[in-house]
C-alpha cells in the first residue's frame, strides 16, 4: 500500500513540476503568439485584397490595416460566440468577425476568415470578396493556418501554384457550390486542362489534382470553407 | 589514468549517433518524420533542430530524475517528460518561426512519439549521469539532423533545382517525384546503402589490418 502511495506521490509530483514548466513557457509565449498570428493575419488581408492578376491594391494602401486597432476599425460583422456562421451542407465555418472595405472604384470588398476540417483539424483560409454583377467574385485566398496537414501534401495548400487555382472564381462558379475536379468526374485530367482553368473555375470546377498529387482532403477543406463564405455573403450581403 | 578513459567514452559517446549508429541510417529510427518532412532543405533542418532540442533536454531531465521514478511507472513518467518538452518547443516555434511553425506543422506535436527520443531514454538517460546523457543527446541530435538535412538536400535539389532555396540548376531538370513520397523512399534507400557500403569497407579493412 505504501509502495503504491510513493508512486502515486511521484508521478503526482513530476506532473506538478511539468504542469508548472509549461504554464511558465505558454505566459512567455502568449504575447509572441498573439503577435505572430496578427502579422500572419494582416498579411494575408493585405494579400487577398491585391488583384492576383494586375499585382495592385484593391483599395488604397493608407486603407490596409496594420495594427489590431485599424484591423477593429473595419470590423463588418461580428458574434460574441467567434462563430458568423455555419454551413451543415458544405460543412463549413465562417468566423468572427468579418471585416468590409471599400475598393478604389467604390465596390465593397469583404474579408472573410472562416475554417473546413481537413486531414488533422481545422484549416483556416482568409478570402476576399468584391460584390459586384449582382453576385460576389471571389479575388484572392490565403490559407493561414494548416498546421496540423501533412507536410509535403495536404501543407503544400499554401504554395502560390496551388493557392492560385482557388483566384478568381466568378459567382457562377459558387451558383452550385465548387468542388475540386476529383468530385466533379473531372479525374483524370484531360491534355489541354490548363488553357480551360477560367472556363472550369466558372463551372465551379476547382482543378487541385495535378498540383496536390495524393492530397484531396485538404483542398476541400478550403472548397468548403470558400461555399461556406459565399453562402454567408448571400445571406447577409446581398442587399 | 581515469581520466583518459572518461575523455575517450565521452567522446565515444558524443561521436556515436553521428555516423557508427546514426539513428536514421543505421538504426533507421523515427523514420515516419524523417522522410514526411525532408521535402526541402529548410523544413528537414528546422524537423532536425527540433527534434535534435527535444532530445538533449529529455535526455539531461530523464538522467537527473532517473533514480527517483520506479521502475514500473518509467515509461509514462519518460513519455510526460518528453510531451512536456516538445509542447514548449512547439509553443516556440509558434510564437517566433512561424512560418516554419506552418510548414512543419503535425509533425512538430508528434516528435512526442519519435523513437528515437524515447529509445535513447530508455537505452541510455535512464542509466548514465546527466553529462554522458548530455553529450548522447547532442550525438544523437546531430545524427538525426544531418541525416535529415542531407535528405532534405538531396530532395529539394533533385525535384526544383535549389538548395534553401538558392538555385543550383534550372528547374527544367527537376523531378518532381523527388518531392513525393517514392522520391523520399529512393533517396533514403541509396544513402542507407551507402552507409551501409561503407560499414562493410571499413569492417573488411579491419579485419584485414
Amino acid at each position: 500500500m505504501l509502495k503504491h502511495f510513493k508512486t502515486a506521490l511521484i508521478l503526482t509530483t513530476l506532473m506538478i513540476v511539468v504542469a508548472v514548466a509549461l504554464d511558465s513557457v505558454y505566459l512567455l509565449t502568449k504575447k509572441p503568439i498573439a503577435k505572430s498570428d496578427l502579422n500572419a493575419k494582416l498579411s494575408a488581408i493585405k494579400n487577398v485584397l491585391t488583384d492576383p492578376n494586375t499585382g495592385k491594391l484593391l483599395i488604397k494602401e493608407s486603407e490596409i490595416p496594420k495594427s489590431l486597432e485599424q484591423l477593429n476599425s473595419k470590423v463588418w460583422k461580428s458574434d460574441p460566440s467567434g462563430i458568423l456562421y455555419e454551413n451543415d451542407k458544405f460543412k463549413g465555418y465562417v468566423l468572427s468577425p468579418a471585416y468590409k472595405f471599400t475598393t478604389t472604384n467604390g465596390k465593397s470588398a469583404y474579408v472573410l476568415v472562416g475554417y473546413g476540417i481537413g486531414f488533422g483539424g481545422r484549416v483556416v483560409t482568409v478570402a476576399a470578396f468584391v460584390k459586384k454583377d449582382g453576385g460576389f467574385y471571389e479575388n484572392a485566398i490565403r490559407v493561414i493556418d494548416y498546421s496540423n496537414e501533412t507536410p509535403g501534401l495536404g501543407a503544400e495548400i499554401n504554395v502560390p501554384k496551388v493557392r492560385k487555382r482557388f483566384y478568381s472564381i466568378p459567382n457562377s462558379g459558387f451558383e452550385n457550390g465548387i468542388k475540386v475536379n476529383k468530385d466533379a468526374n473531372l479525374y483524370p485530367l484531360k491534355n489541354g486542362y490548363l488553357s480551360k482553368l477560367n472556363s472550369y473555375k466558372s463551372k465551379g470546377i476547382v482543378v487541385t489534382s495535378d498540383v496536390m498529387t495524393g492530397a484531396t482532403i485538404t483542398p476541400r477543406a478550403v472548397v468548403s470553407t470558400l461555399n461556406t463564405m459565399y453562402a454567408f455573403l448571400e445571406k447577409e450581403a446581398k442587399q | 589514468m581515469s581520466d583518459d578513459k572518461s575523455k575517450i567514452s565521452n567522446l565515444n559517446v558524443l561521436t556515436a549517433g553521428l555516423i557508427r549508429q546514426n539513428p536514421t541510417f543505421s538504426q533507421v529510427l523515427g523514420l515516419c518524420p524523417t522522410l514526411a518532412t525532408s521535402t526541402n532543405a529548410e523544413n528537414a533542418l528546422g524537423m532536425g533542430l527540433a527534434t535534435a532540442g527535444v532530445l538533449v533536454l529529455s535526455n539531461i531531465f530523464i538522467s537527473m530524475i532517473r533514480k527517483l521514478i520506479p521502475d514500473v511507472i518509467r515509461i509514462p513518467a519518460y513519455i510526460s517528460v518528453i510531451a512536456s518538452f516538445v509542447t514548449i518547443v512547439n509553443l516556440l516555434m509558434h510564437g517566433y518561426t512561424y512560418q516554419l511553425w506552418t510548414n512543419l506543422g503535425l509533425y512538430i506535436p508528434l516528435i512526442v512519439v519519435n523513437c528515437i527520443i524515447m529509445g535513447r531514454a530508455e537505452a541510455f538517460a535512464s542509466k548514465n549521469g546527466i553529462w554522458k546523457s548530455f553529450l548522447d543527446g547532442v550525438g544523437m541530435g546531430l545524427g538525426f539532423t544531418g541525416a535529415i538535412l542531407l535528405l532534405g538536400i538531396t530532395r529539394e535539389l533533385l525535384s526544383v533545382g535549389t538548395i534553401f532555396g538558392v538555385r543550383i540548376w534550372s528547374k527544367t531538370y527537376g523531378m518532381f517525384v523527388m518531392m513525393l513520397p517514392p522520391g523520399a523512399f529512393l533517396v533514403i534507400g541509396f544513402y542507407m546503402a551507402l552507409f551501409k557500403h561503407i560499414a562493410n569497407v571499413r569492417k573488411t579493412k579491419k579485419v584485414k589490418g
